[in-house]
């Protein structure tokens, strides 16, 4: 019955007693599973800066727990924006020679003249 | 995990082929394309499916205009496009830096250039038996 009355304060305190009494590779399997444990909090709290509509979460356990994965993965996105615009910054010009190119073609001057 | 990997590595290209999307998937098949422009491309209707993806979306560009422009216009186009489409960009580019720069020069020389180039067309039209280009003056 002496065990109903445990509260918080002597659970810790039989813990630290018990944590003292452990052996060498026990601490330090404890000791790695803590410091892997903290790892992945870390990469989680990452997650964040990739909220991309909540694509980052959705897709959080597929790029994996490591920060290397979600630096490439930055570069990736990075490159896909910069092709984009590149590819939207042509597209826009082009409508602009449209109008050059029309007057080229309607014009009563054959293109030979402008090509030779 | 290597199947992991290839998710997230599938995962990637596929988002960044979606954010692409939008500017790939502007041209078509010529079925796709409106009365309109397939009127005013009738000159590159045999070839349109076989044409670049840029190249087709140069030309959609193009034939907005066409509504706009008299019946004149509209046949000169028709004469001039398949010339245009066989020109490398380069070629398209000096194009147009010519034209602009020809736009500049003072009305009066410049129909004098244009006397000069319809009468150079006229003699070798009637050289090869083809039919020249008409003007408007």
């Amino acid at each position: 019955m002496n065990e109903l009355k445990l509260n918080t304060e002597s659970i810790r305190q039989l813990l630290n007693r018990s944590t003292a009494k452990l052996e060498q590779p026990a601490l330090a399997g404890l000791r790695n599973a803590r410091m892997k444990a903290l790892y992945r909090f870390d990469s989680r709290s990452a997650v964040p800066a990739f909220a991309l509509a909540g694509i980052a979460q959705r897709f959080g356990h597929v790029f994996g727990s490591h920060r290397r994965h979600y630096y490439w993965a930055s570069v990736v996105l990075f490159g896909a924006l910069l092709f984009s615009g590149a590819a939207y910054w042509q597209h826009y010009n082009e409508i602009d020679n449209s109008e050059v190119d029309i007057a080229i073609l309607t014009d009563d001057v054959p293109i030979s003249a402008y090509v030779d | 995990m290597w199947t992991n990997g290839i998710v997230r590595w599938l995962s990637t290209i596929v988002l960044a082929a979606l954010m692409c999307l939008p500017v790939l998937a502007d041209a078509g098949s010529w079925a796709e394309l409106t009365p309109v422009q397939q009127e005013a491309l009738a000159p590159l209707g045999k070839d349109w499916n076989m044409l670049a993806n840029k190249q087709q979306q140069h030309f959609i560009k193009l034939s907005n205009h066409y509504a706009k422009l008299t019946p004149e216009k509209k046949e000169r186009l028709h004469k001039q496009l398949v010339a245009w489409s066989k020109l490398t960009p380069e070629q398209r580019k000096r194009a147009r830096e010519k034209y602009i720069a020809f736009s500049k020069v003072p009305p009066e020389k410049r129909e004098q250039v244009k006397q000069m180039l319809r009468e150079q067309e006229a003699r070798k039209a009637a050289a090869s038996g083809v039919q020249p280009i008409p003007a408007t003056h």
